[in-house]
């Protein structure tokens, strides 16, 4: 079955592959939380704003997913449309490679996308269609890359989608080299490709004004605000940076094993990290040029910033915060709110991996309570003896806050604010003082007049 | 940068109004481009988190519980109680009972639901698994103590969410009513409500109050109005935080009459009348005046007190807004793209208001069973966007999906169904009732009329 183990799995970068592991945890029945492989693959994917996506599979795949992350685009939209086949119980009977074919076929002739990714999902993959020969005979009539994503839900959780959705990207666009060559001023500077980073609420956008103040351009944007033919350039860039999601490290390595691109994780949350980035990426790069722009571009930033942070941090110092969070934003966000003075008392690690977790650690100390797993009733908890000001955690958390009325600012992907480089950091800064002296506290707890002395007027 | 949603920037190139020239005429549909289905175990979400302390639990991948409860969660703005049996490869192979036994093993100790539904997927019901049969297993294995453990068939290949929703309810009381401890005398002045899924939380409490006032007491099923409406009063739970507890549930057998709401909802009566020998009245809508009056009109017959002082102003109220407004509304042409039941009640109002409701697209085919009425088509937020821009249109109206259609052709959208994101208040939202429709009504008619204001600027 498409979809499974195979050599992409036993990640040697991955410490959930060394041999006291057994691979990725099994989602626990009852009590699982995550998204599936197939929502990992979309996450990754579906950012490249240019390409058509299509889902193949009944209606709930796509119909309950599609404009549901806040990935934006500078430019083309197509990724935004959803297409499915929406297969019905007869297609499913009869075999819905056919259908798959034609879908292929009106996308291609109506929408004229440079590529289109074809998405199996759990139904698809039982009924043993075959997906790739489907995708090869398209691209063949079509002229134009028709991408296989072999990512059912059954497969695995949505890191394991990432990685599946990062093996595409390799497979089938990066060693192919579908992109043009680069133009004489793309070849000219030093360059970076940004991996695992899907500009979520523009946050891209600053990342790349502060690169190019260094001199870096960004060439292949793997994949928020994506092109799929810039993607085709990624082999020339000087260096790989895995901003968000360890499942692409991956990606990172095959680069550098098959093209000898150096690669690296690092975080844009927080002056510290930010920094760190910066000058890694000057360090792999090389060139004194590069290192001096660097260190001075860093001075300056972080000058600027002390400065305008000085009121809100009187204001955040000593709070205490809940951080509810996966991958490297669990520990790059501690970095950020302790810049603010804040105190991290409780972090998650339910999406955490090994060397996630010994990142908290080294930032957090013993003062932190880590919540390995249990959902929102562990998180209250851990808020409740810790005496927390407030929660720091994505949209699936929301409302578990709002109805236990603890001020809460969303870090998670459907967020509508850019918190990264030191823009974000004075966004980041503002949001917290705001939802932490917002009135709204105070009025909830409010009693209403009809209850207690109050309500008769006997307490006169 | 601030960002910003860049829907047409100049590098795009993508022609999207042409038809597709590649389907001849009259060929079935290979794709379909911007869904407005939802699927059928969505639907069976939402009628659970309107039964108290309930649990459903989707039987299938993990991300099909996962992008429902986000979905849902987007669109109310409250927590939804869902949870997964999280089926990997190897169950679908070797069957997914052993997975669902843990999930049921892991809710009963963590959360004890007095109500636990497993809703079926796609993945199962291709794979062929006898969830019944499982269950009557799990059943005899352990005591339940009174507590309710059913299922409903929804795989995503049938239907849409109207019929999810419908056949939850429909699964529920099936359950209920052929229990032996059932009350069989009748209660008086007690009615069952059965509202059908395109009716918000608002529009449940506002029907309740209406048929309160007439001396009857109600029984919802199921009740998101105390659930999904919002509220501060249990804090956070991982159950349904509101809705019609099993102790009333059950007592449904003895009510006088159902009122139904949503032709989708007749199987559901008819379940009541055949088991508890109750009569039932349908009404497809309860949105315009006359849709309205013919509530009222029933609810004098049944009820024990008069139409209250309120409702005679709130109708006077409506009259009223509907001479102000109805020179924004008459010949307007209005796209509409809902599932059945919904197209059907605001088709009804929109000639009700002299406008007409020309370019309709129903998500799937009316649930259990009838027709839709001519012109009307099933398909896709693109086939409306294809009608659209080929016969024009004044207004769309359509879940939040279709907001990119409506922004491309430059149609004033207004954002009706499910789902509606990006907007407060969806489930607070009322159009039922004389009050709902005037609401409704001023609330169309303000951006009818701000696109009149742009046009003659």
């Amino acid at each position: 079955m498409k979809g499974s183990r195979n050599e992409w799995s036993g990640e040697p970068d991955c410490e959930h592959s060394k041999p006291d592991k057994k691979g990725c945890a099994r989602p626990k029945p009852g009590e699982a939380a995550g998204g599936c492989a197939f929502d990992g693959a979309q996450i990754t994917l579906l950012p490249i704003a240019d390409a058509a996506h299509l889902i193949h599979g009944p209606i709930g795949c796509l119909g309950n997913s599609w404009e549901s992350r806040g990935s934006l685009s500078s430019g083309p939209d197509l990724s935004r449309f959803g297409f499915t086949t929406d297969l019905s119980e007869q297609d499913i009977v009869m075999g819905g490679e056919q259908k798959l074919r034609g879908a292929i076929s009106d996308i291609a002739v109506r929408y004229h996308p440079p590529a289109i990714f074809v998405y199996s999902t759990c139904v698809t993959a039982l009924t043993g269609e075959d997906m790739g020969r489907a995708c090869q005979e398209a691209e063949r009539e079509h002229g134009i890359p028709v991408i296989p994503v072999h990512s059912p839900g059954f497969a695995g959780s949505k890191n394991w989608g990432n990685r599946l959705a990062g093996e595409a990207l390799f497979e089938h666009v990066i060693s192919k080299g579908s992109g043009t060559p680069l133009t004489e001023e793309e070849a000219a500077q030093p360059s970076v490709n940004l991996i695992g980073e899907y500009n979520i609420a523009g946050e891209q956008w600053d990342i790349e004004e502060l690169l190019n103040k260094a001199g870096i351009r960004i060439l292949s944007r793997i994949t928020g605000d994506g092109r799929f033919g810039d993607i085709g350039k990624a082999r020339f860039a000087d260096v790989n940076m895995v901003v968000c999601s360890r499942a692409l490290v991956t990606l990172a390595r095959r680069m550098e094993e098959t093209y000898r691109i150096p690669y690296f994780e690092g975080s844009f949350y927080g002056a510290r990290e930010t920094g760190f980035s910066l000058r890694q990426l000057a360090f792999l790069i090389g060139g004194d040029e590069l290192d001096r722009k660097v260190s001075r571009l860093i001075r300056n930033e972080e000058e600027a910033l002390t400065h305008d942070l000085l009121p809100l941090r009187k204001k955040l110092r000593g709070k205490r915060a809940v951080l509810y969070t996966g991958g490297v934003k669990s520990w790059s966000m501690i970095t950020a709110l302790q810049e603010l003075g804040i105190q991290v008392v409780g972090v998650g690690t339910n999406k955490s991996t090994d060397e996630d977790i010994s990142r908290i650690k080294e930032r957090v100390g013993l003062d932190a309570d880590l919540i390995p797993e249990g959902g929102a009733a562990r998180i209250l908890k851990t808020v409740r003896e810790r005496k927390a000001d407030l929660m720091i955690a994505g949209g699936r958390n929301l409302y578990v806050s709002m109805k236990e009325q603890i001020p809460f600012l969303d870090i998670n992907q459907e967020r509508h604010k850019a918190y990264a480089g030191y823009v974000g950091m004075r966004r980041l800064a503002a949001d917290l003082v705001a939802a932490l002296e917002h009135p709204v506290w105070n009025l909830v707890r409010r009693p209403a007049p009809w209850e207690g002395a109050r309500a008769n007027g006997t307490d006169r | 940068m601030e960002p910003t949603v860049s829907a047409a920037g100049p590098e795009r190139v993508v022609p999207v109004h042409q038809p597709i020239p590649a389907s001849p005429a009259g060929a079935a549909k290979r794709l379909s481009v911007n869904p407005l289905k939802i699927s059928q175990a969505l639907g069976g979400t939402l009628a659970l988190q309107g039964v108290y302390h309930a649990m459903p639990i989707l039987h299938g991948a993990q991300g099909c519980a996962a992008f429902t409860k986000a979905l849902m969660t987007r669109h109310f703005r409250e927590p939804v109680a869902l949870q997964t049996s999280a089926l990997q490869e190897f169950n679908v192979i070797f069957g997914g009972e052993a997975s669902l036994f843990e999930a049921l093993d892991t809710i009963r100790a963590k959360h004890n639901p007095d109500i636990t539904v497993v809703l079926s997927t796609a993945l199962t019901d291709v794979s062929g698994e006898d969830i019944k049969g499982e269950l009557a297993v799990y059943r005899k294995k352990h005591e339940l103590g009174g507590k309710l453990l059913t299922c409903a068939m929804l795989p995503d290949f049938q239907g849409s969410l109207e019929s999810g929703y419908a056949r939850t309810i429909e699964a529920l009381l099936e359950d209920v009513l052929t229990e032996t401890s059932r009350p069989k005398k009748k209660i008086r002045n007690r009615v069952n409500l059965l509202p059908g899924a395109h009716l918000t939380p608002g529009d449940v409490m506002e029907l309740k109050e209406i048929i309160s006032s007439f001396g009857l007491e109600v029984i919802a099923i199921p009740d998101n109005s105390t659930s999904l409406a919002g509220h501060l009063l249990t804090g956070h739970t991982p159950l349904s935080r509101g809705g019609v507890p099993l102790d009333l549930l059950k007592q449904a057998s003895a009510s006088e009459w159902t009122i139904a709401v949503g032709a989708s909802m007749e199987g559901a009566a008819k379940l009541l009348e055949k088991h508890a020998d109750i009569p039932y009245k349908l009404f497809a809508g309860v949105t315009g005046l006359e849709a309205t009056d013919d509530l009222f009109g029933f609810l004098q017959t049944i009820g024990s007190e008069p139409v209250s002082v309120k409702y005679r102003w709130q109708r006077e109220f409506l009259m009223d807004a509907m001479l102000d407004a109805h020179f924004v509304y008459g010949g307007k042409k209005i796209a509409l793209a809902l599932e059945a039941d919904h197209l059907h009640v605001l088709e009804s109002w929109f000639r009700e208001m002299g406008a007409h409701p020309d370019l309709r697209i129903a998500a799937a085919r009316p649930y259990p069973g009838g027709k839709l009425p001519a012109g009307t088509l099933i398909g896709d937020l693109g086939d409306l966007e294809d009608q659209a821009a080929a016969r024009g249109a004044d207004l769309w109206v359509s879940n939040s999906h279709g907001e990119q259609g409506a922004h491309r052709l430059r149609v004033p959208f207004i954002p009706c169904g499910f789902p509606i994101f990006d907007r407060f208040g969806a489930g607070l939202t009322v159009s039922v009732g004389y009050h709902g429709t005037t609401e409704l009504l001023n609330r169309i008619g303000n951006y009818l009329l701000a696109a009149e204001r742009r046009d003659h600027a």
